[in-house]
């Protein structure tokens, strides 16, 4: 942080400070010093380190490979996106770059996280979910580096302005250089509570930008009846369509899977139902999928659901038709298996995921050379704190996980 | 004075400091808590978070509940680390506590001790009858399943 931001921010806090203490008092030069010490500490501070007294950091973090190798990961620190580049694969990192010169709220816990991706014209691009004050609202943010480094003013990708839920973004980026991002959104759930109407689940919205993500498109719907905060993910089919995944309503309350393959210019062409283990609950998983299609075109999927009584991690291949039939159901990990994650290289499957085994959370993997058939675990890392979600990231022909925690900070595990 | 100016850091640290409203909870203390013979009265400890919207409407149930029955003893978990939000989503519903909040304990060990075989999906309720018996139900409670459980009459 800055000489000048800092002034801001110590400005921001004594005016906020002024406006809610009406009587001021001795204690508010010691507080007011006390935060600005402590904010200090925390926008110094590299993703391993963690001043004493502060809040709980929010881990949620992403990472890519660039083209040339480098390995890049995204997350916040304190009102700023921070990009950190690392060329030894994770042991030494970078001064972060900031993402956003203006600060604002971001959100980068549990099914949230700012995202990281490349478009087809080499532009870095940046998303995350901004929270507005009132809870569970917020909207989608976005920034492009055309050099790689230099960010363009942050654009909301919605035209909706409302104060309502527009989160949980997923980042998706085609070879002709359009980017499409996928949120939950609670427009029309807010429409039927204004004229007193059942409504099931909140929806899904989208973007397309065609010109690599310089300027977005008006928004459209996906589909009504989304699960409320599950992650959101993408990949592109076997034909190049954009694919997007996400935790869904059906009725009555089956919270299972829906995909969607859009059309070129982003409209839906159909909306699939993709799971069938009949989770029927009222409530928030907080637990939302992960997709990939591999280069034979074959589509993987892994998600978590209640099956017959038990929560469960599975992995499946979601085989394409008039309905999609799941083939090879299995499950991932134990019963504490969580949050996971997928990617493909060539002849090469790997997903990861974290499982608490009483004492420590566990970083395991599954890999398979034969398109998911047959897997073989590997155990990866273990951790005694709090961690984010792993992700399964590739350089090329290489498969590794990328996973932050809150003791260790961002590290990269290669997979064989 | 301190009480009078915790909310206020609170609001502008954004839950750096604990506020008084919210014990934190760790292992320790959620093992406890879960403990089917710690509970000599009918107890329910009810899970929540601010962005389960479906939670809202078990804390609601359970508020009228209390007022019918002053037998039956609430417990709210919020499972989360304490922050800005939930306070004033919590304190509408006028539930007496003990409130809880996760505190600086790894989250998935806080979670392990309430229950091994749960998912992290919310509302996750348990309701204990006072005389060793302990239900596990997720999702959106009715007034009969709490009855039932608790052996309350409301």
């Amino acid at each position: 942080m800055n000489g000048n931001k800092l002034a801001v921010v110590l400005l921001r806090v004594i005016f906020a400070v002024k406006q809610s203490l009406p009587q001021g008092g001795v204690l508010l030069p010691a507080v007011v010093l006390a935060l600005v010490v402590q904010g200090a500490q925390a926008a110094d501070a590299v993703p391993t380190m963690r001043p004493a007294k502060a809040a709980r950091p929010e881990l949620g973090s992403s990472a890519v490979f660039a083209p040339d190798g480098t390995l890049l990961a995204v997350a916040k620190q304190g009102e700023h996106v921070m990009v950190y580049r690392s060329s030894d694969e994770g042991r030494s990192w970078s001064p972060p770059a900031v993402v956003n010169a203006q600060p604002e709220a971001i959100s980068a816990d549990g099914e949230n996280r700012p995202k990281i991706a490349f478009a087809a014209d080499g532009a870095l691009l940046v998303s995350w979910t901004h929270p507005f004050p009132k809870p569970n609202t917020g909207s989608i943010r976005f920034a492009r580096a055309t050099d790689g480094q230099t960010f363009s003013p942050v654009q909301t990708v919605h035209r909706d302005s409302a104060e309502i839920t527009h989160r949980f973004e997923s980042l998706l980026v085609m070879p002709d250089n359009r980017v499409i991002l996928a949120w939950i959104d609670k427009r029309d759930l807010e429409a039927a509570k204004a004229n007193k109407a059942p409504w099931r689940g909140a929806g899904i919205y989208a973007a397309v930008s065609t010109d690599g993500g310089r300027s977005f498109q008006p928004e459209h719907k996906l589909a009504d009846h989304s699960c409320e905060c599950c992650r959101v993910t993408s990949a592109i089919d076997a034909d190049g369509a954009p694919l997007f995944m996400w935790r869904h309503v059906f009725e009555p309350n089956e919270r299972d899977h829906a995909l969607a393959r859009l059309k070129p210019d982003g409209t839906v062409e159909s909306v699939q139902r993709a799971t069938f283990d009949r989770w029927k609950v009222d409530g928030c998983p907080h637990h939302g999928p992960s997709l990939v299609v591999d280069e034979r075109g074959v589509r993987h999927a892994v998600w978590f659901n209640q099956k017959d009584g038990a929560g469960r991690v599975f992995y499946g291949r979601l085989a394409a038709g008039s309905g999609i039939s799941v083939e090879g159901q299995r499950q991932v990990g134990g019963p504490r298996a969580a949050h996971a994650d997928m990617a493909v290289a060539p002849g090469k499957l790997a997903i990861a995921w974290k499982e608490f085994d009483g004492e420590r959370t566990q970083l395991r993997g599954l890999i398979s050379a034969d398109g998911g058939d047959n897997f073989s675990e590997i155990a990866l890392a273990a951790t005694d704190g709090a961690s984010d979600q792993a992700r399964v990231i590739r350089r090329q022909d290489q498969l590794f996980v990328f996973w932050r925690t809150e003791k260790e900070g961002f590290r990269l595990f290669p997979l064989p | 004075m301190m009480r009078r100016f915790l909310p206020v850091v609170l609001l502008v640290a954004a839950g750096s400091l604990a506020a008084a409203e919210f014990t934190p909870l760790d292992r320790i203390e959620a093992q406890r808590l879960l403990s089917a013979d710690k509970h000599r009265q009918p107890t329910v400890v009810t899970l929540w978070s601010s962005d389960c919207g479906y939670c809202k409407a078990n804390l609601k149930l359970l508020s009228s509940l209390t007022r019918n029955n002053r037998k039956l003893r609430v417990i709210t978990v919020a499972a989360e680390p304490e922050n800005a939000h939930l306070w004033p989503m919590l304190s509408r519903y006028g539930l007496a506590g003990p409130h809880y909040a996760y505190g600086s304990d790894s989250p998935e060990a806080i979670s392990y001790a309430i229950d091994p075989n749960w998912g992290g999906e919310l509302p996750r309720t348990f309701l204990f009858d006072g005389a060793g018996r302990k239900e596990r139900i997720s999702g959106v409670l009715t007034a009969p399943a709490i009855e039932k459980a608790t052996g309350l009459r409301f």
